[in-house]
C-alpha cells in the first residue's frame, strides 16, 4: 500500500508534467511560433489555448501590437540646399511571424527595428531629397503628404521583413545647430525693422494729425476773419447810407454843422495853441460894437 | 541564456524548463499593468509541483478545488490533510479574487484571449484559466512636451516662414478602451509623446511666427487635440486626449529682447500719436474760441458803428430841424457857441492887425516866443479849465 503509494505519486507528478509541457496559452497580445528543432510547425496568430509535443516543440512568442521606433536625428538636404535635421518615429506591427522569423532570424523585434531604422532613414532621405521637395514644402501642408509618402515607401521595403508600416512621422525638422545663430540674428533684425517701423508710423500719424490740425486751425480762424470783414463792411455800408440818408436833407447846413463839430474834435485839448488876429466873424465885436459900420 | 536575447516576447527558444519566465516578464515595461501577469503553463507546472510537493495529495489540476482524490499518507493524520486542502482553497481563492478601485477597470482573458471587462468593485477571475489586467482609466495622464532639458531647448521648432519658435505643451490623456490599450500597443505613453510632437510640430510647420504668437494660440491647440486623437484612433489604441495646453508660444530665448523691443515700439506708436490728439484737440479748440471771438468783435463793431451812424444822424435831423425853422440865429449861435468851446479851451495869441498888417508887421512873428507859451500852457494843464478861462477871458 505504502509502497504502491510512493510509485503512483511519482507517476501522477510525470504525467501532470508532460500535459502542462504539452499545452500552452496564447496571449491577446501575441502571435506564437511553434518550432520543431528550428521548423516552424505550427503558427498561432489568434489567442487561446494551443498544443504542443513536449520537449521536442518549442513555442516563440512575438508581440503582435504596435510595436515604436524612433530614428535616430539625420541630416538632409532638400533641393534648394538647405539643410534641415529631421527625425521620426514609427509605428509598426509584426504582420507575419513566419516571414518575420525567417527574415530576422533569433535577432527578434531588435535586429527588425535595425532594419527598419535604416529602412527608415534611408526613405526619408529620398523622399525629402526628392527633386520637387523644397524645405519650403517640408515647412508646410505638404508635409503630411511627405509623411505618408515615406510611411508607403518604408512600407514596401519592409514587407519582406513581415512587418507592416502602420504610421510614420517626422518629428524634428529643425535648423542645424550652426545655423541657429544666423537664424536668430534675422529675426532679431526682423524685429528691430518692426520697432523701427513702428515708431516711423507713430510720427508719420502724429505729424499727419499735427498737420492736420494746424491745417483746421488757419481755416477756422480765416473763416472767421473772412465773415468779420463781411459783418464790418456791412456796418461801413449802414453808417454810410444812414449818414447820406440824414446828411442829404440839406448839404449846405451839414458843411456847416460838421465842421463845427470837427472844430471842436479836433481842437480839444489844452495841447493847442493858435496865433490869431481878431478879424475873424468871431471877433466882429471884439473891436466894435457895430462892425459893419 | 535562451531567454533574455530577444525582445521582451523573446525570439529565443522557449524550452520546457521552468525557467523562461524571463522575456515573458516584459509585462513590467508596461506602465499601465498593475495587475497579475499571464501565468505561463511553465510556472504552473513548477508551481504545481511545489503545491504537490507541500500536500502530498493526489489531486490534478489546482483548478478543481485543490487535492480531491487524496490518498491517506500514512505519515498525515486526516486533519493535517484537510487544513491542508483548506489552504489551497483558500489561496486558490486569493489568487482569483481582486478588487478593482473606482478609477480603474480590468481586462479578463480566458486563456490568453479577451473574455470581458470588469468594472470597479470586487471581481473574480477563476485561477488559471482566467487572468486579469487592471488599468487606470480615468486618471488623467499628463505627458509634458518641449520642456528644455537640461539647457538644451526641446521645443525649439521651424515655421514656414523661417523663424523659430520655442513650444512648450502638454498632452492629458487617459484611456478609453482599456482592452485596445493593452492588446493594440505596446508604448501608450510613448505613443501620446511621439504623435504629439510630432503633430504639433506639423502644425508650426505649417503656420507664420506671428499667427502663432499670438492670435492662433487656441486654434492651434485645438488642431493638436483633434489629429493626436485622431492619430490615436488610427492606431485603435484605445487612448482617449482629454486636452492639449499649449502653454508656452514664444519667441527663443535669444531673440525675445528683440520682440519685447517691438512690444515697446507699438506703445510708443500709440504714445506719439496720443500726444499729437491731445495737439490737435488744443489747437482746434484755441481756434474755434479765437473765431469767435473775431466774429463777436466783427458783430460788436457792426453794432458800434451802426449805432453811432444812426446817432449822429438823429442828431443833425434833429438840429437840421430845428435849424430850419430860424437858419440865420441858429446858424450863427451855433457858430458861436462852438467857437466859444474851441477857442477856450487852446493858447490864444492874437496879434492885432495893425501890429501884423503892413510891413513891419510880418516880422513880428517870427519873434514871439513860441516855446514860452507853450511851457506856461503845459504847467497849467492840470487846471488846464482854470488857465484858459483865465487866459480866455
Amino acid at each position: 500500500m505504502s509502497n504502491k503509494m510512493k510509485l503512483i505519486i511519482p507517476g501522477v507528478v510525470v504525467l501532470l508534467f508532460l500535459l502542462l509541457s504539452s499545452i500552452f496559452v496564447v496571449d491577446e497580445r501575441q502571435k506564437v511560433l511553434v518550432l520543431q528543432f528550428g521548423q516552424i510547425k505550427q503558427v498561432r496568430d489568434e489567442p487561446g489555448l494551443g498544443f504542443k509535443i513536449p520537449f521536442i516543440q518549442e513555442v516563440v512568442r512575438y508581440d503582435g501590437r504596435i510595436l515604436s521606433l524612433d530614428t535616430e536625428v539625420i541630416e538632409v538636404t532638400p533641393s534648394d540646399d538647405r539643410r534641415l535635421m529631421v527625425d521620426a518615429f514609427t509605428r509598426y506591427r509584426i504582420r507575419d511571424v513566419v516571414q518575420f522569423r525567417q527574415a530576422v532570424g533569433i535577432g527578434g523585434v531588435q535586429t527588425a527595428e535595425d532594419r527598419l531604422s535604416s529602412i527608415l532613414n534611408a526613405q526619408i532621405r529620398e523622399v525629402l531629397g526628392a527633386d520637387q521637395v523644397t524645405s519650403n514644402t517640408i515647412l508646410s501642408q505638404e508635409r503630411r503628404n511627405l509623411m505618408n509618402r515615406i510611411r508607403d515607401n518604408a512600407q514596401t521595403s519592409a514587407e519582406g521583413l513581415g512587418l507592416e508600416v502602420v504610421d510614420v512621422r517626422l518629428k524634428k525638422t529643425n535648423l542645424p545647430d550652426q545655423n541657429l545663430e544666423a537664424t536668430f540674428a534675422r529675426m532679431r533684425a526682423e524685429r528691430n525693422r518692426e520697432a523701427a517701423d513702428e515708431i516711423a508710423r507713430g510720427n508719420e500719424a502724429a505729424q499727419r494729425v499735427r498737420a492736420l490740425a494746424d491745417r483746421t486751425v488757419t481755416e477756422t480762424i480765416s473763416d472767421a476773419e473772412r465773415e468779420a470783414q463781411v459783418v464790418r463792411g456791412e456796418a461801413d455800408a449802414a453808417r454810410n447810407r444812414i449818414y447820406a440818408e440824414a446828411y442829404g436833407a440839406d448839404k449846405e447846413f451839414f458843411a456847416f454843422y460838421r465842421s463845427l463839430e470837427a472844430y471842436q474834435r479836433s481842437l480839444r485839448g489844452g495841447n493847442s495853441s493858435m496865433v490869431m488876429t481878431p478879424d475873424s466873424e468871431f471877433f466882429d465885436y471884439l473891436r466894435s460894437a457895430n462892425p459893419d459900420q | 541564456m535562451a531567454g533574455n536575447s530577444g525582445g521582451p516576447w523573446g525570439g529565443g527558444k522557449s524550452g520546457g524548463g521552468g525557467d523562461d519566465r524571463g522575456p515573458n516578464n516584459g509585462g513590467g515595461r508596461r506602465p499601465p499593468e498593475g495587475g497579475s501577469q499571464m501565468p505561463e503553463i511553465d510556472d504552473l507546472v513548477r508551481k504545481g509541483q511545489e503545491r504537490l510537493r507541500v500536500l502530498m495529495g493526489g489531486g490534478g489540476g489546482t483548478g478543481s478545488g485543490g487535492g480531491s482524490g487524496g490518498g491517506d499518507g500514512p505519515q498525515f493524520g486526516r486533519g493535517t490533510i484537510g487544513l491542508a486542502a483548506l489552504g489551497a482553497v483558500a489561496v486558490w481563492i486569493f489568487a482569483s479574487v481582486y478588487t478593482i478601485k473606482p478609477e480603474e477597470q480590468s481586462v479578463e482573458l480566458f486563456l490568453g484571449s479577451y473574455y470581458s471587462t470588469g468594472q470597479s468593485g470586487l471581481n473574480f477571475a477563476p485561477w488559471p484559466l482566467v487572468t486579469a489586467e487592471v488599468v487606470n482609466v480615468t486618471s488623467e495622464r499628463t505627458e509634458e512636451i518641449g520642456r528644455s532639458v537640461g539647457g538644451r531647448e526641446e521645443g525649439l521648432m521651424l515655421t514656414t516662414d523661417a523663424n523659430i519658435v520655442d513650444i512648450e505643451f502638454q498632452v492629458v490623456w487617459n484611456v478609453a478602451d482599456p482592452a485596445k490599450l493593452l492588446f493594440n500597443i505596446r508604448d501608450p505613453q510613448l505613443t501620446v509623446q511621439a504623435a504629439g510632437e510630432s503633430v504639433m510640430r506639423e502644425i508650426i510647420a505649417a503656420s507664420n511666427l506671428g499667427p502663432i504668437l499670438n492670435r492662433d494660440r487656441g486654434i492651434i491647440a485645438d488642431t493638436a487635440f483633434r489629429d493626436i486623437q485622431a492619430t490615436m484612433d488610427e492606431y485603435d489604441s484605445g487612448i482617449r486626449i482629454v486636452r492639449v495646453n499649449l502653454d508656452t508660444a514664444d519667441p527663443p530665448e535669444e531673440v525675445i529682447d528683440a520682440f519685447r523691443e517691438v512690444q515697446a515700439a507699438e506703445q510708443e506708436r500709440d504714445r506719439l500719436q496720443r500726444q499729437a490728439d491731445a495737439y490737435a484737440n488744443r489747437v482746434l479748440a484755441e481756434s474755434r474760441g479765437e473765431a469767435a471771438q473775431i466774429l463777436e468783435q466783427a458783430e460788436g463793431y457792426r453794432a458800434r458803428v451802426v449805432n453811432e451812424a444812426e446817432g449822429d444822424a438823429s442828431r443833425f435831423t434833429s438840429v437840421l430841424t430845428e435849424y430850419t425853422k430860424a437858419p440865420e440865429v441858429t446858424r450863427k449861435r451855433l457858430y458861436l457857441e462852438t467857437m466859444e468851446e474851441v477857442l477856450g479851451d487852446i493858447d490864444k495869441t492874437i496879434l492885432d492887425e495893425s501890429i501884423v498888417g503892413g510891413e513891419g508887421g510880418s516880422n513880428v512873428v517870427p519873434y514871439l516866443p513860441l516855446n514860452e507859451l507853450r511851457r506856461n500852457s503845459g504847467d497849467n494843464t492840470s487846471s488846464n479849465s482854470d488857465s484858459s478861462n483865465t487866459q480866455g477871458n
